[in-house]
């Protein structure tokens, strides 16, 4: 490590257990469980509050275990779970832990495997329910439940993010029953989906989903990545069982939609599984793409054309729509099926796989006076806004009837409490400088997987991806509760998801993120080679 | 590639030459509706060996032919009762850039050959293949000169005879043959271009530099991923051409010693075997100044997937575009339209150049000094220093003339067409793709091609590159910097509103 700031604040816990050379041929088991919800829930993913109306399309979650004994007897086991949920509650927020609600009825019923083993991400759909808080409902959105829906009993998020840990356990269990002797391929296409959401104007500053189409707009602030990382597993008899699709690329296209939805990744499923077999299983993993979304920032008209044209014209065309998830999908599975032949071809059933995992401690980004008063500012406007539909609740109680009547109101509150927060957080940071953050790193061959719980900004991951020893690299985001990392130049933007509301940890925890993950997988590869 | 500095007493006799009894012609044209005609031909722009490349520093003769050039044209108009509403030929070319001298001597020769074609609206356009001919040798027109042999190598002068000599009949033919066809447009996104900036802590850019150092830090700009297409059908409903655009300059083979079409003959050749063999492709370049066709980072697994797949990368990169082509024309394939409007203007433009500073001119000239001294120490490094030094004495060049006060703009031209519900607008640039974003973002067309390198080229670097430095952003890479770059913009954007005006 060559920073030696890095080294004086770092602690860590390290758990791991490794051994290196030729493996015994590997074990997979796949599981799927639908976690959509039978009652009406509260929607994450937006400062408004949004009381589920209906199902667009089942949310679901896939369990992937892996098990080998390396060469010198020591074990491998790994079980992965990819949720279609917008972040993966880890204790670090609001009294929430999904993840390790989850670990422990999963070593309850399996007690060979120990919690760390058990890796948790989120596909950041923001059409799924809120799992990220345990605290009543009015501290969230700034009004109780019976008022957000009085004509409809709606499952508090306490009572589904528990019934949730259970259906994660059962399909994680269920996964590692189902292990069989197994194969592994992987490989590199394309799939242009995520797109850089922040725009730069001439003067300097950013702004998250602006007008492109402006004197002003100067450039695209970051970079985008359009690499579909792959993994494909395989049974003794080479077909195909699975596949693990890593993409930086966050699954909101429907990010407002007050129905329970997948996004892309249902119209992706679908596709997966006509053109390669229902007996296939998908594995979503979104790489960092913080500042990225599936939003079209340029060239919307023609893409609707295109849209419109390939005949999803009925199901709406253009942003937030049905044809682009469609689109997607057919991106996804097109730059899959351009290098399936290969993958057939190279099947490898005794890869060395190896995983260590770590709690590291990372600096908080320091606020200053000038953030407080900002967000003091901010939370005292938002703050007024909400109190006057609070004052108007008053005089006219009966508007809880009309439809989505909260939505502006609870932005203002959400907002409120996200300056409140910043001040929060400046006291915290003068006894708590750090926030202990878990981070795995896997070896399966030639590959490397990395995973961070952020939503991490693309350049961390690139800078990862560009230095790791690995033949290939994949960055797993979100296998936490998520909160933005973004990178110096876009702090300098100032658009959301770079301000001190939007953060935890600034650009210098993002760099001891990198080393740190590249330290991890060096540990898994260097030995070894 | 390096910048073309061109003395302006010259360059202003050009632009008298080209277009001084046409400037009327830059006035847009209304857009009419009138009915399509397309017409198609092909020329082997292939050279005598062996022949000097354009494209690197040192000097590399070729002596191998691995793919043919070509410069492949296709002339569209538009007419209302037989008679000619609007007008404009492209011609793609496997060239390094445009030059201006090659587009005069063009231009002569076509208006002698065939004075019923209108030469301002003949628009050459360059794939930026490193592997093709040396097209300048005179130091007074070109910051970019090489030592080559008089005796063993084809002259420059009678390469540039030979493209004319094979261009000016094929537009010629394209023009007369001409016949009623039906066009569609369409758009798909597709990665293929990697910005090549590569970025660091202490925030400096190197162009190629090593992103597995630890204080890489982020890739400087962004890519476009779009691939435009337009394609052209006959009456009888047989697809007769396909334009491409591919915001990637066809430098993958950019080292080699032999001639070579680079991607673009791939595309060429997998094209005909999907859509057939009457198929014309034309090759354009989207803004792409900052990118090239090779990854930057993640080498390793790029590299394992084509040896998998037992592609070269320029072949995987035809895959992709031919691949890409076939979804685009499924799907636009129904949307086809007989009768449009085409409107064209060709605009002269003079840009702000970049100011040169006075330790840019201390350095470059430091650098003339040195390499000076080196060939005159060592005449056998002559073949790999002479173009760096002359590279490093246009800025002295300009400097002096900056410092005698010529405050004149860069002269430049580019080219505005509009075909149905498309723009297309054309620059002599190596244009940074911000520039080329900025452009598609505030036009308003459904669909918006920015092809670079339809003349001479030269870098065109942003705001940001230009600060963070590194080769296709310092002084000698370019003669316009940012302010004139947004002029570009602001000038194109305003030419193509005008074909839209009250739409």
């Amino acid at each position: 490590m060559n920073n030696p700031l890095i080294t004086t604040v770092l602690s860590c816990f390290l758990y791991s257990s490794f051994a290196f050379g030729q493996s015994a041929p590997l074990a997979i088991g796949w599981a799927n469980v639908d976690i959509t919800p039978d009652k009406p829930v509260l929607l994450a993913g937006q400062f408004y509050a949004r009381v589920s109306e209906g199902v667009m399309d089942p949310i679901t979650a896939t369990a992937l275990a892996i098990s080998t004994r390396n060469d010198g007897g020591a074990e491998e086991n790994i079980i992965m779970i990819s949720v279609d949920v917008v972040g993966i509650s880890d204790g670090m927020r609001d009294g929430a832990n999904l993840r390790d609600a989850t670990r422990k009825l999963v070593i309850e019923a399996l007690p060979e495997l120990s919690p760390e083993k058990i890796i948790i991400n989120a596909t950041h759909t923001h059409a799924a329910p809120l799992v990220a808080s345990l605290k009543p409902i009015e501290e969230i959105y700034g009004f109780p439940m019976e008022q957000l829906s009085p004509d409809k009993e709606v499952m508090p998020p306490a009572d589904y993010l528990e019934e949730l840990s259970e259906t994660l356990a059962k399909a994680a269990i269920e996964a590692w029953q189902n292990k069989k002797p197994s194969g592994i391929s992987f490989g590199l296409s394309h799939a242009v989906v995520g797109r850089n959401r922040l725009q730069a104007k001439n003067e300097g500053n950013s702004t998250m989903y602006g007008n492109t189409n402006d004197p002003n707009f100067s450039h695209i602030e970051g970079y985008e990545d359009h690499a579909l990382n792959l993994i494909f597993t395989w049974n003794k008899e080479e077909e195909l069982k699975g596949i693990l699709i890593n993409i930086p690329a966050p699954s909101q296209v429907s990010e407002h939609s007050f129905e329970l939805s997948a996004d892309f990744w249902h119209e992706t499923r679908i596709r997966i599984k006509k053109e390669f077999g229902e007996q296939v299983h998908l594995f979503p993993q979104v790489s960092a793409a913080g500042d990225l979304s599936p939003h079209v920032m340029i060239d919307g008209k023609a893409e609707e054309r295109m849209q419109r044209l390939m005949g999803w014209e009925e199901l709406g065309t253009g942003r937030n729509s049905m044809a682009q998830r469609h689109q997607i999908a057919n991106r996804i599975t097109e730059g899959i099926a351009s290098i399936f032949p290969v993958m057939q071809k190279n099947i490898d059933f005794a890869p060395v796989v190896l995983h260590q995992a770590k709690v590291l401690e990372l600096p908080r980004r320091l606020l200053g006076e000038e953030d407080v008063k900002t967000a003091q500012q901010e939370a005292k406007e938002w703050g007024e806004k909400y109190q006057a539909v609070k004052d108007l609740l008053i005089d006219d109680p009966e508007m809880i009837h009309n439809p989505r009547w909260y939505r502006d109101a609870t932005t203002s509150f959400s907002r409120m409490r996200r300056g409140t927060v910043v001040e929060e957080r400046y006291e915290l940071e003068k006894t708590n400088p750090t926030l202990p953050v878990e981070i795995h790193a896997l070896r399966i061959g030639e590959i490397a997987m990395v995973t961070n719980p952020f939503e991490l900004y693309l350049d961390y991951g690139m800078r990862m991806k560009a230095r790791s020893p690995a033949v290939q690299t994949f960055v797993a985001q979100l296998t936490g509760a998520g909160s933005y990392l973004p990178t110096r130049r876009s702090i300098a933007g100032g658009a959301y998801g770079a301000v001190p509301a939007s953060t935890l940890i600034g650009p210098e925890g993002g760099d001891m993120l990198v080393e740190e993950s590249l330290n991890l997988i060096h540990t898994l590869f260097d030995k070894n080679e | 590639m390096p910048l073309q500095s061109v003395k302006l007493s010259i360059k202003l006799i050009f632009w008298l030459f080209l277009f001084g009894s046409t400037l009327n012609h830059s006035l847009a044209e209304p857009p009419v509706l009138g009915k399509l005609y397309v017409g198609k031909a092909s020329a082997d722009i292939t050279p005598e060996l062996p022949v000097a490349l354009m494209g690197q520093f040192y000097l590399r003769i070729a002596e191998q032919v691995d793919t043919p050039l070509l410069a492949n044209v296709l002339a569209i108009s538009t007419l209302e009762q037989e008679k000619e509403i609007s007008s404009v030929i492209f011609v793609a070319c496997d060239l390094i850039f445009v030059p201006d001298i090659l587009r005069e001597e063009l231009v002569t020769a076509l208006k002698g050959a065939a004075p019923e074609i209108d030469s301002n609206r003949v628009i050459l356009t360059a794939t930026h293949t490193h592997t093709a001919p040396v097209l300048e040798d005179d130091p007074e027109r070109s910051s970019f000169i090489y030592p080559i042999p008089k005796e063993e190598v084809v002259p420059v002068k009678a390469y540039r005879e030979l493209f004319v000599r094979q261009v000016v009949p094929a537009i010629k033919e394209a023009y007369a043959n001409m016949q009623p066809a039906k066009v569609s447009w369409a758009t798909q996104r597709t990665a293929i271009g990697h910005n090549r900036r590569v970025s660091y802590a202490d925030g400096t850019t190197q162009m190629y530099g090593n992103a597995a150092k630890d204080n890489f830090r982020e890739l400087e700009g962004y890519e476009d991923h779009d691939l435009q297409s337009l394609f052209f059908w006959n009456a009888k409903g047989e697809l007769i051409a396909i334009c491409a655009l591919v915001a990637c300059p066809a430098q993958v083979l950019e080292h080699l010693s032999s001639v070579n079409a680079d991607y673009w003959h791939h595309v060429r050749e997998k094209a005909k075997a999907k859509f057939g063999e009457q198929v014309l492709v034309l090759g354009w370049i989207g803004a792409s100044g900052d990118l090239s066709p090779r990854p930057i980072y993640r080498k390793k697994a790029s590299e394992r997937m084509l040896k998998l797949s037992g592609y070269t990368l320029e072949e995987a990169i035809a895959e992709k575009v031919v691949s890409t082509l076939s979804t685009s024309l499924e799907t636009v394939k129904k949307d086809t339209y007989e009768s449009l409007a085409l409107a064209h203007s060709l605009v002269p433009l003079s840009l702000t150049k970049r100011k040169i500073k006075e330790d840019e001119y201390l350095e470059a000239k430091t650098n003339v000094e040195n390499l000076e001294k080196e060939m005159s120490e060592k005449p056998e490094t002559t073949a790999n220093l002479y173009a760096r030094k002359t590279w490093n004495a246009s800025v002295v060049e300009r400097y002096k003339e900056q410092q005698a006060g010529s405050q004149n703009g860069f002269e430049s031209f580019m080219h505005i067409v509009r075909l149905g519900d498309i723009a297309i607008c054309t620059n002599q640039f190596e244009l940074f793709t911000d520039y080329g974003i900025q452009i598609q973002a505030r036009s308003p067309a459904l669909q918006t091609f920015v092809i670079q390198v339809a003349g001479s080229g030269s870098y065109l670097p942003t705001i940001t590159a230009i600060d963070r430095g590194g080769y296709s952003a310092v002084i000698q890479s370019s003669v316009v910097g940012a302010e004139g770059g947004q002029e570009l913009v602001n000038e194109t954007v305003n030419r193509i509103n005008a074909f839209w005006d009250g739409e």
